[in-house]
């Protein structure tokens, strides 16, 4: 690990003071999950670390009318726990806590979960985000079984790693932004980005900013979220789907159905979403839904699987999300 | 420790037999790849090399990887795995349990009543009767449950070793000698034999292993070191004691051959009124102590330890067939090693080698990249191991009788680890009805079989 400043604000103007205009001048340290990992590998070599564990106003979960106000350093556990979030979004909650480490439950937080960067092996492997060697692109012809079946056409293959990422997505939820200079929010859907190029980043968030809290606002909708995971214990899924209904009685008005770990960003299956619109959820009108989410995927050389994975994954979910 | 990477093994296997499931011949096509070095050979048929008609081809591939080493019963889990899932694939074809075909052909086996009592043993705790079925009659659903079984043998025995025994004034021991405890439970069992054998509690006795200045004791590799070690601390307690009882003989006005030490006491075999606390025996000493060696010798163990060993495992698992992913519900362990010195840690050592198999058929594998030549899942968040939720329910049964007592002890800690990921990869093809010819089992291989099937 290269050495490096530690900084410990006592509040977010101080920690927005102390950050970067560019990647690699200050890294914001929260639950560590990842980041210290990166550290550890040299993946990420910050002058100056910024703990925001002790600013208390990026903490908590507070309801209101409009929507669920979740602050960025609340653990993966705390949000699974929480009664409101288990009862308005279930989808949420299942996320969270399919994040099957305990100890990883406990330390990493909402935001970090959101910034995480990805698993890919090649980048881990010190390929970069784009995983190439002499300018060619080594997951097309490597080691894919763990990569996009969507949205693959490159420079980017991974999968965006986010377990909370596609439930806050399918719930219509915002993500909220501080730097110096003010604040802004940016939806969900619009966070998570295909970097174009290495130097670019597969979020939203710049340098100089702070995840500071995500709003998921109330709509009423029936969610879910399904995971296929090989292991109980500490694994990464090989394809998720949340799902959020709006429902009148048993018939679907409108639908939004999200992939994870199936494309570079969280993967909202409009196709599927259209599918459902005037419809009971069935285990038939699911199965439909399921073939129209995965329609467009074009799966590398080892990842075909990963097509009927996630095809049961939005079948699970939907029927997850009307179970009585 | 010597340990490294596990080689591949693959092969082609043609095996005939009659209608009665009775195995008539093998052929086997075999490869595998040991890194820079070549192969290993894995021992086929395994367990059943007494087969009357065989034709075996090996080849061992090279490649630019790390050497292959000793991996935990090296070539025995790839040998297990060719054999048995040949064996059950053969009494699927004919329409046969494959508790029938094991049982059927144990003659071909060098000790067919070990794994006859074992396989039955097996069969009552996971409750093979009323649990098995026919291969893919699986009933309706998407999750279906099947049963395999696998058989595993292994050498042991007691590698070299030596041992020092200290008996001071003041009453305290010390045994001393250059081996390991890998976790495995080698201290409690050198303790148990120096205490038992100078009729003294666990606590007396003060135990200094893992330093190159001791007396040398073998690394641990074969499963040879507790046949080693309680052979040289059994010998040199028991050398120690004869010069205790040479000191303190004449004040209990006898002879050195007519004491015992029993329960922290020296005492007069059939007179024990006649008797001194260890500590008042040891004070007879003098003030020079004892000092007696012990030693094992790998090639003449002089009846202390012995070689060979057999154990059946069997697995029970459910398998989702919409998306490939394998369960374990229960594994059960019968396993025979000779002398059982410490039962507790001895079970303990089964369930290691049982979750290390459920490991093996589920998850392991090392991902090499063609491209870069790195190894592209070094780390514990993508060398998938097995959590406790991974493992189900572990039964471990050790296979204690008086012929098997009298043997001393064998080794354990490699035949407990090889015949389970063989019974899990034939309880998936009992499952669902296709064999998935490779392991691990992951959702992605255990799909394409099934799609396999489906086609």
């Amino acid at each position: 690990m290269q050495a490096f400043e530690y900084a410990n604000p006592a509040s977010l103007q101080e920690a927005l003071g102390q950050l970067g205009n560019k990647w690699g001048e200050a890294d914001v340290l929260a639950g560590g999950t990842d980041q210290l990992s990166l550290m550890k590998e040299y993946l990420a070599t910050p002058k100056r670390l910024v703990n925001i564990k002790n600013i208390k106003e990026l903490g908590g979960i507070q309801n209101s009318k409009t929507g669920l106000r979740i602050g960025a350093t609340v653990t993966l556990e705390e949000l699974a726990e929480n009664a409101e979030v288990r009862k308005a979004f279930p989808a949420l909650a299942e996320a969270a806590r399919g994040v099957s480490s305990p100890q990883i439950r406990n330390m990493g937080t909402v935001g970090g979960d959101l910034c995480q960067r990805p698993r890919c092996w090649y980048f881990r492997q010190g390929f970069g985000v784009l995983a190439t060697k002499d300018g060619q692109a080594l997951v097309p012809n490597g080691e894919n079984r763990y990569h996009a079946i969507l949205d693959n056409e490159g420079p980017a293959y991974f999968v965006s790693a986010s377990s909370l990422g596609p439930a806050l997505v399918a719930l219509g939820a915002k993500v909220r932004l501080a730097s110096a200079s003010g604040h802004r929010e940016v939806a969900a859907a619009k966070f998570f980005v295909k970097p174009a190029n290495e130097n670019a980043r597969e979020i939203a968030l710049l340098p100089n900013e702070i995840l500071t809290e995500i709003i998921v606002p109330h709509e009423g909708t029936k969610n879910a979220t399904y995971e296929v995971r090989q292991k109980e214990a500490l694994d990464w899924p090989l394809a998720t789907a949340s799902v959020a209904l709006k429902m009148k009685g048993s018939t679907v008005v409108s639908a939004r159905i999200v992939l994870g770990h199936v494309a570079p960003t969280p993967w909202a299956a409009t196709q599927a979403d259209q599918a459902l619109a005037g419809k009971a959820i069935t285990a038939e009108s699911a199965e439909e839904a399921a073939k129209a989410a995965l329609a467009d995927a074009k799966p590398l050389s080892q990842n075909g699987y990963k097509v009927q994975l996630a095809r049961v994954a939005v079948k699970r979910a939907l029927l997850e999300a009307v179970k009585a | 420790m010597i340990a490294g990477n596990r080689p591949s093994g693959y092969a082609n296997v043609k095996i005939a037999g009659k209608k009665d499931g009775t195995i008539t011949a093998w052929q086997s096509e075999s490869w595998s790849t040991g890194g820079i070095g070549g192969g290993g050979s894995p021992p086929i048929p395994y367990v059943f090399d007494g087969i009357p008609n065989q034709r075996k081809n090996h080849t061992a591939v090279s490649t630019n990887c790390g050497g292959v080493r000793a991996w935990r019963a090296p070539n025995h889990q790839q040998a297990c795995y060719l054999t048995d899932t040949a064996i059950e694939d053969l009494a699927a074809k004919l329409n046969l349990d494959p508790l029938v075909v094991f049982e059927k052909n144990l003659g071909l086996t060098p000790r067919a009543d070990v794994y006859r009592a074992q396989l039955q043993k097996g069969a009552e705790l996971i409750d093979w009767q009323k649990l098995w079925h026919p291969r893919g009659q699986s009933g309706p659903g998407s999750i279906k449950r099947g049963l395999g079984v696998a058989m595993s043998t292994w050498g042991g025995g007691g590698h070299n070793s030596q041992c020092r025994t200290n008996i001071h004034p003041d009453g305290t021991v010390e045994v001393e000698l250059c081996t390991q405890d890998l976790g495995t439970g080698t201290r409690t069992i050198i303790t148990m034999v120096a205490a038992e054998t100078l009729g003294l509690p666990l606590g007396a006795v003060a135990l200094k292993i893992g330093d190159s200045s001791l007396p040398p004791s073998g690394a641990s590799g074969g499963s040879t070191t507790v046949g080693g070690v309680s052979s040289s601390s059994r010998k040199s307690a028991v050398n120690a004691l004869a010069k205790l009882f040479d000191a303190v003989a004449p004040s209990l006005g006898t002879t050195p051959d007519q004491l015992a030490a029993v329960d922290g006491r020296v005492q007069v075999k059939n007179d024990p009124s006649k008797s001194l606390t260890w500590k008042a025996a040891c004070q007879k000493l003098g003030v020079k102590g004892i000092s007696e060696m012990g030693e094992n010798n790998q090639r003449n163990p002089g009846g202390l330890n012995s070689s060979g060993v057999g154990g059946v495992q069997m697995a029970d698992v459910s398998v989702d067939t919409e998306t490939g992913i394998v369960k374990i519900n229960k594994a059960v362990a019968v396993q025979d090693i000779g002398l059982v010195i410490n039962p507790t840690t001895a079970e303990s050592q089964i369930h290691g080698g049982c979750i290390m198999g459920i490991c093996a058929a589920l998850f392991e594998e090392r991902v090499m990249d063609q491209q870069t030549g790195y190894m592209l899942n070094p780390d514990m968040e993508f060398n998938k191991l097995a959590g406790i939720g991974d493992i189900g329910e572990i039964i471990v049964h050790l296979d204690i009788t008086p012929e098997h007592d009298k043997r001393g002890p064998v080794g354990l800690g490699e035949p407990a680890a090889i015949a389970l990921i063989t019974a899990i990869a034939n309880a998936t093809a009992n499952a669902i009805g296709v064999r998935v010819p490779e392991i691990p089992l992951t959702p992605n291989r255990v799909l394409a079989a099934l799609e396999r099937r489906n086609a």
